[in-house]
């Protein structure tokens, strides 16, 4: 039985009557707050008129960046995939030397925002520039995606299946095209949408290494400032190509193999084919963190930067990062609340429809959701426009899908027999919702913040985009510098960043165990 | 002639020895269970013949050709050697039909070699569903058709029942039995269920602890076991400590006509093992009374207090049944056996 048949098993089982209006309305409310990115550019499109938006979209300019954006997408997503199932074979059959080492390396990109990776190889390497670049660096910074959940699949596949096609005349390789293959494809496809997600979304690395695709155009039109319905009418195409991708990302998801009867036995390697599989492992850690970090930490202690360093400006920098995570988490954890109680514990169609408009931010690039707010708060709350407040509010909507999740899976975790013991102690709905729901849904609901939080610190496009004049992140501030080619004064803060937010994320997700990793 | 011979086998995972000098032979056209409990290493030893470990030395051959041994390892698709595993693992992407199928050659036969397989157990209106919509006994059988649709020198079956419900497991048994035989095949049945082994098998072995114990035919097995472990293993037991008194044992029914499972001198103590369905209840017998009945239709298991305190079950058929409080005598209807 699949993984996703239990859950709903659960949930059934744990029905309520009907969900409590309050509640719902509550819900509602929070998730039509995420939904106003969306709406409004859709709108602002629209206001915007069928014929313009015919006459920039055959635009050559837009055309090319399209392309351009679909181009990497599907080369990214084509390489993570063929390493990725490489690097979960090995790591869910061959015996290694230390082979939880190898999982954790695997997860180890994950933790580094690709512009980071693409600014560690350009103070390796200035001139890089390009569509190859990008793919190198974005295939390195995705494989995880792919190889993570292929891996726990790889592990949860019967090997009695593979043995069995053995003994009816397959060769290894055979076996494994045959009987394995079939139960990991539907975690390597989820796995490679996001892959073609993310690539699609990406603005840092691929803007860093002067590869045109629409993040980037998106960016340079709303910059150029004459012609802000183009940027909109290509933040639309954006989001257009990241919703098909992200409806085929739902379609394939939960269909997770059951657990293994039997373990596969490993395969212990012979001499000469221990080193191939560790590069295959070893392949994207390094080219996505090892190599960055070494060349930023390389660049960091030279003289020259040192003595440079304005340590005024940087620990600024620090405090407003780390300001706006918390206020990011706090805004995120409060709008998605409701939505994961609603959700944990009751089914409907309202309710999925209010969960769904809840993960939107899941599905929208960063520097979509920040070109709308622009347009959204110049417009409706002018007073509003270039404060923390908008700021604050984009990082809520891009991240609550984070809070959402990991909020909604530790409220499912409380059982109902605890809530009715509670009631019948004679406690209101409320005061248990307090006293016993959250309390016991504390630890899931922190990390879920912790897990925003490290993502407002990490997130570029839409921080460029909405800032008020005069306050800078630390991401703001790498990127500033990698734009004028200053490679060593952008050192101090890309190593903050690093001890800031990869090293915390890197440590959650050990923490969580490295199968979950695809939440991060 | 024996077909599969295994000879001194050991199979170890790292230090681990799992078999520990294994001999098993298994004449062509017949039907062999390994008996053991869990653990003992009768999977291994299934694993081994089919070719998906590699063994520490020792030989396993089938006919002429040698497959495994220290040098040597033919893969297992060169082996021709049928597997059903336990939980019958069938491609769950595929159809009845499609798995019966898998390793059959492409070819004109291959169709009604398919339809032919689904027939002989029974589901050749099945060909097109998918594994999901079988029940457990129909996966199981899927799974058997398709280790005998490639026609292979013997086929393995791991414990094949054993996910079954009774009632189930024991009409499939038989089932199974009959098409093996029908077949012609060669088979090498693993199982931790003695009625399973008994009923189905030509030869039995019985398994512990990475060694056979104990190898022959069913009566042999039940009726003359090696060691008393083995016969606790096979089936019930009353056991009495006693005294070796040359064809004769000493103890707590009296004297006894006994047979020496070990090599005893006379005077030496001895352990007296015998089935409760040996025991009949007649009036010139050793003094007992009934202490408890417990019925079960067809017979009762009926424990007994004799004159020294001892207690011991017999099982007796249905009419005759003593009532609890009950003067009875007590006899053995054939020799106990004595163990050193």
């Amino acid at each position: 039985m699949s993984v996703i048949g239990v859950r709903r098993a659960r949930r059934s089982g744990s029905r309520l009557a009907s969900a409590p209006l309050a509640l719902v309305l509550l819900a509602a409310v929070c998730a039509l707050a995420a939904a106003i990115p969306l709406v409004y550019l859709v709108v602002r499109t629209a206001d915007a008129g069928l014929a313009v938006l015919v006459d920039t979209l055959l635009r050559e300019r837009v055309l090319r960046l399209a392309a351009n954006s679909v181009l990497l997408a599907i080369a990214v997503t084509a390489s993570c995939l063929v390493l990725g199932i490489a690097v979960a074979w090995v790591l869910s059959r061959v015996r290694m030397p230390a082979g939880r080492l190898g999982l954790l390396l695997t997860a180890l990109p994950l933790a580094v925002p690709s512009y980071l990776a693409a600014y560690g190889w350009l103070v390796v390497f200035p001139t890089l520039n390009g569509f190859f670049p990008s793919w190198f660096v974005m295939t390195a910074v995705c494989t995880p995606y792919v190889a993570l959940p292929v891996a726990a699949a790889l592990r949860g596949a019967s090997g009695d299946l593979e043995a069995v096609a053995r003994t009816l005349g397959r060769n290894p390789f055979q076996g494994f095209v045959a009987a394995t293959l079939p139960r990991v494809r539907p975690a390597a496809t989820a796995g490679a949408l996001l892959v073609c997600l993310y690539t699609l979304s990406d603005f840092g690395a691929v803007s860093m290494l002067r590869f045109q695709t629409l993040t980037w155009g998106i960016n340079s039109a709303y910059g150029a400032s004459f012609d802000r319905n183009q940027a909109a009418i290509l933040a639309l195409l954006l989001v257009v190509l990241a919703l098909i991708v992200v409806a085929g990302e739902r379609r394939t998801r939960g269909h997770v193999v059951a657990p293994a009867a039997r373990p596969v036995p490993l395969i212990a390697p012979r001499r000469g084919l221990l080193p191939v599989f560790a590069a295959i492992v070893l392949a994207a850690p390094v080219v996505g963190v090892v190599v960055p970090v070494a060349g930023l930490l390389s660049r960091l202690l030279e003289a020259e930067t040192i003595r440079t360093i304005d340590v005024g400006r940087l620990a600024e920098a620090i405090g407003t990062t780390l300001l706006l995570a918390l206020a990011g988490a706090v805004v995120a954890v409060a709008l998605a609340l409701p939505i994961a109680a609603l959700a944990a514990r009751f089914r409907g169609r309202l309710v999925n429809a209010i969960e769904s408009v809840g993960y939107l931010g899941h599905a929208l690039p960063g520097i979509v959701v920040g070109l709308s707010l622009v347009f959204f708060s110049l417009a409706v709350v002018p007073a509003l426009y270039q404060t923390v407040v908008v700021l604050v509010f984009a990082y809520a909507v891009l991240f609550m899908q984070k809070a959402i999740g990991s909020a909604r899976s530790g409220i499912e975790a409380v059982p109902n027999g605890l809530i009715a013991v509670s009631r019948s102690l004679g406690l209101t709905a409320s005061q248990t919702w307090w006293r016993v729901t959250a309390r016991m849904a504390a630890p899931s609901i922190g990390v879920g913040a912790l897990l925003v939080a490290i993502a407002v610190m990490k997130e570029l496009p839409a921080t460029l985009l909405l800032r008020p004049t005069g306050i800078s992140t630390l991401s703001v501030e790498l990127w500033n510098r990698t734009e004028i080619f200053e490679f060593g004064a952008a050192a101090p803060y890309a190593a903050a960043l690093v001890l800031l937010a990869a090293v915390p994320a890197f440590v959650l997700s050990g923490v969580r165990g490295v199968a979950k990793e695809e939440e991060l | 002639m024996s077909w599969v011979s295994v000879d001194a086998l050991r199979v170890g995972y790292g230090s681990q020895v799992v078999l520990d000098g294994v001999d098993l032979t298994v004449e062509k056209g017949s039907v062999v269970a390994v008996l053991g409990p869990s653990g003992c290493g009768k999977t291994t030893l299934l694993r081994s013949i089919a070719g998906l470990l590699p063994v520490t030395s020792g030989s396993i051959r089938v006919g002429d050709r040698e497959l495994s041994s220290a040098s040597v390892r033919v893969p297992p698709e060169k082996r021709g050697i049928g597997w059903v595993p336990q939980d019958a693992s069938l491609f769950p992407h595929l159809s009845v039909g499609e798995n019966i199928g898998f390793g059959i050659p492409r070819g004109k036969q291959r169709a009604a070699r398919i339809a032919e397989l689904a027939t002989l157990v029974g589901l050749g209106d099945y060909i097109d569903r998918s594994p999901a919509q079988l029940s457990g006994g129909q996966a199981q059988r899927v799974s058997l058709a398709r280790a005998l649709a490639p026609r292979p020198d013997v086929v393995l079956l791991d414990e094949p029942f054993a996910a079954l419900d009774p009632m189930l497991r024991t009409a499939l048994r038989a089932e199974v039995a009959e098409l093996l035989r029908g077949q012609g095949s060669t088979a090498v049945l693993v199982t931790h269920d003695q009625e399973e082994a008994l009923s189905l098998a030509d030869k039995v072995a019985v398994m512990m602890g990475g060694r056979i114990l104990q190898w022959g035919s069913p009566v042999d097995v039940y009726e003359q076991p090696t060691t008393p472990w083995v016969a606790r293993f096979v089936g019930d037991t009353v056991e009495f400590a006693g005294v070796w008194r040359d064809g004769f044992a000493e103890c707590a029914l009296g004297t006894i006509e006994a047979l020496a499972m070990d090599g005893l001198a006379a005077g030496e103590s001895i352990r007296v093992v015998l089935r409760p369905e040996w025991v009949t209840l007649a009036p010139d017998g050793a003094d007992a009374h009934v202490v408890a009945v417990s019925y079960a239709g067809h017979d009762a298991l009926v424990t007994l207090e004799l004159a020294s305190g001892d207690r011991m079950r017999s099982r007796i058929a249905a009419p005759d049944l003593p009532a609890p409080g009950d003067r009875v005598g007590v006899k053995l209807r054939r020799r106990a056996l004595a163990y050193r």
